[in-house]
């Protein structure tokens, strides 16, 4: 086996699901809120970036712009609907119409893009970079740039700008904010917007890897679980370096047990972590 | 509504029920309906007792359906079980894995205890869909026919029709379990915990071992459910393990009301009778119910009941106390 392609995996992989979780931890972090249609936005946001590249003929970042803006939109309406239950704190609410939201995108985007898969090409995913025999393609690479941008970016965004301070705020007491003149509504729905948006981005980032399904959602969103718990909920640095973790884990996993029982194992992996330590692997940073 | 009321109410509409496939036209698909109707019902019953009661959202209950099934599958066509040893190995089974996902998520509240058993929920459909033993994605076909026969009186049934009965003596056992469960110290501990843990506490009320007991008392229902799909259905496959069955259960839950004894009852019997008499095709039918799902959370969170109450209020004459 050769060690350093499997490492090369592990730390793509890792990016990915980063990526992929980012719109989660802020959710989680920020309005102690949860996604359950987050796997089905990030089928959405495939099918569009697919559509847009295949369908309209758009040059890539286009198709992302595009991909991004409707998962921005997604992400609104979804928030609108729930905005009573957000306001009250209504988990359980919340919990189960996200799960019916992520439901109905399942059944639209089968009625729309019919139920067999798509390879999703870009300009980047079809070529490669060799170094010995060891190779990835630069999708892989752009995607390991991407989620290090989007990462940083977003600390220095909640750190050092208003924006993030009002966030901040809201995170740490909605009524107390409230009190303060924060428009707590429009940080939810504005949250609700990234998370609708990064989810997007990372579909049109990661999707590529795989052949597309209309049926994705359900197992894709596992993995941002594992992520988000293990990460300590809501913290962002820990989210990235649980995401690495989970894939270099994922990689070796595959190439050394099996391909087919990976979430499987991963979940393993957070039952495990959720028993000897409830607070996530990130617990004692924050 | 007091218990001589409530004995009446139960007296006239039990026969009612028996014979609705029969008023409907009695015609197969009639009976093939009742019988969903009833099995969906007895499955959403026992993740009704977590989320009305205990006030905990289960995504693992398709689970415990998923086991009844494949117990039963298993069982009656390798080993050759009748549908007693079936039916037993179903609620020890479901018991086994309630105490096992019960142990792991107990100190888990909220969305982790929910993210934790979607999890399980999609661990166990790669699982089945996977690994041979259980049919992967095959499934396991063959199942024999339903044969509840006790010595000197013949209980089998080769169709949806003869079903029926069985179908419908499950689901009535059900709403016996339920009514019970509710008026027992265990449902109302539940209750406690949910509203007031700290006055549950206060009152002696260990929640974990509450939280714990309510998991083992609902699992069984929801498999038992599982177990009578397996023989309607003849085969079972990694397919019951599908979000349907879980958007299914919440919507049953919800829609009519929470902790209303015929809610989850009149909730599945709705959405089925969309699904099959006014099917616009499966895409819309996710659609529908998921719309549906949404739409009495966020604008009727009481349930459909919501609507009904003030007018009832209205047209009550003064209350009699």
């Amino acid at each position: 086996m050769n060690l350093l392609q499997q490492f090369v995996n592990g730390v793509v992989l890792g990016h990915a699901y980063a990526l992929v979780a980012i719109g989660w931890t802020v959710l989680l972090g920020v309005a102690r809120l949860v996604n359950f249609g987050h796997g089905q936005m990030y089928m959405l946001g495939a099918f569009m970036t697919w559509w847009a590249l295949a369908g309209l003929g758009l040059p890539y970042p286009l198709a992302i712009a595009v991909a991004m803006a409707v998962g921005a939109l997604v992400g609104l309406v979804l928030q609108r609907v729930m905005l009573q239950a957000t306001m009250q704190q209504n988990l359980v609410s919340i919990m189960i119409m996200t799960l019916g939201f992520g439901y109905v995108l399942h059944g639209a985007a089968a009625l729309v893009f019919g139920s067999t898969g798509q390879i999703m090409d870009t300009p980047l995913s079809t070529r490669e970079i060799t170094f010995g025999d060891t190779w990835l393609t630069w999708q892989d690479a752009a995607i390991v740039v991407v989620a290090i941008a989007v990462f940083v970016v977003l600390e220095l965004t909640l750190e050092r700008t208003r924006v993030g301070r009002l966030v901040r705020m809201v995170a740490e007491d909605p009524k107390l904010a409230e009190l303060a003149g924060v428009n707590v509504r429009s940080v939810y729905l504005g949250v609700f917007a990234f998370e609708g948006a990064a989810v997007a981005l990372a579909a049109a980032m990661v999707g590529p890897r795989t052949p597309i399904l209309t049926s994705m959602g359900f197992e894709e969103v596992i993995m941002t679980f594992v992520v988000v718990v293990l990460g300590g909920i809501g913290s962002v640095w820990g989210s990235y370096l649980a995401g690495l973790a989970l894939g270099l884990f994922t990689a070796f996993f595959g190439a050394l047990v099996s391909p087919a029982y990976t979430t499987a194992a991963a979940f393993a992996v957070l039952i495990a972590v959720l028993v000897l330590r409830p607070g996530g692997l990130a617990a004692r940073a924050r | 509504m007091n218990p001589s009321k409530r004995a009446i109410a139960l007296a006239l509409l039990a026969p009612l029920g028996y014979f609705a496939p029969a008023l409907a036209g009695g015609s197969g698909a009639a009976y093939s309906a009742a019988v969903l109707i009833a099995i969906f019902a007895v499955m959403a019953y026992g993740l009704d007792m977590i989320v009305s009661d205990l006030g905990e959202v289960s995504l693992a209950h398709t689970v415990f359906f998923a086991v009844g099934a494949y117990t039963t599958a298993l069982l009656a066509t390798r080993a050759g079980a009748g549908s007693w040893t079936t039916l037993a190995a179903s609620v020890v089974a479901a018991l086994v894995f309630a105490a096992l996902v019960g142990a792991v998520t107990l100190r888990l509240r909220e969305f982790v205890f929910s993210l934790v058993t979607y999890a399980i929920a999609v661990v166990a459909a790669t699982l089945a869909a996977n690994w041979a033993f259980l049919g992967g994605s095959d499934g396991l076909r063959g199942i024999p026919l339903l044969d509840l026969s006790i010595p000197g009186v013949k209980l089998a049934a080769r169709n949806d029709r003869e079903l029926w009965p069985f179908a419908f003596a499950l689901l009535v056992f059900t709403l016996y379990l339920m009514d019970r469960f509710r008026r027992s110290r265990l449902g109302s501990a539940a209750v406690m915990t949910h509203l007031n843990s700290r006055l549950a506490v206060v009152s002696g009320i260990d929640p974990q071992r509450v939280r714990l007991q309510v998991f083992l008392a609902s699992a069984p229902i929801t498999a038992s459910a599982g177990w009578l799909y397996a023989y309607q259905r003849a085969y079972v496959s990694a397919d019951i393990l599908d979000s349907y069955f879980l958007i299914l259960m919440l919507t049953a839950v919800v829609l009519v009301g929470r902790r209303i004894l015929l809610g989850p009852l009149l909730a599945t019997a709705l959405v089925l009778s969309q699904e099959k008499f006014l099917s616009l095709g499966g895409y819309a039918d996710k659609i529908i119910l998921g719309t549906v799902l949404i739409a009495v959370l966020a604008f009727f969170p009481r349930g459909l009941v919501g609507f009904v109450e003030p007018l009832r209020a209205r047209f009550a004459r003064v209350p009699d106390r």
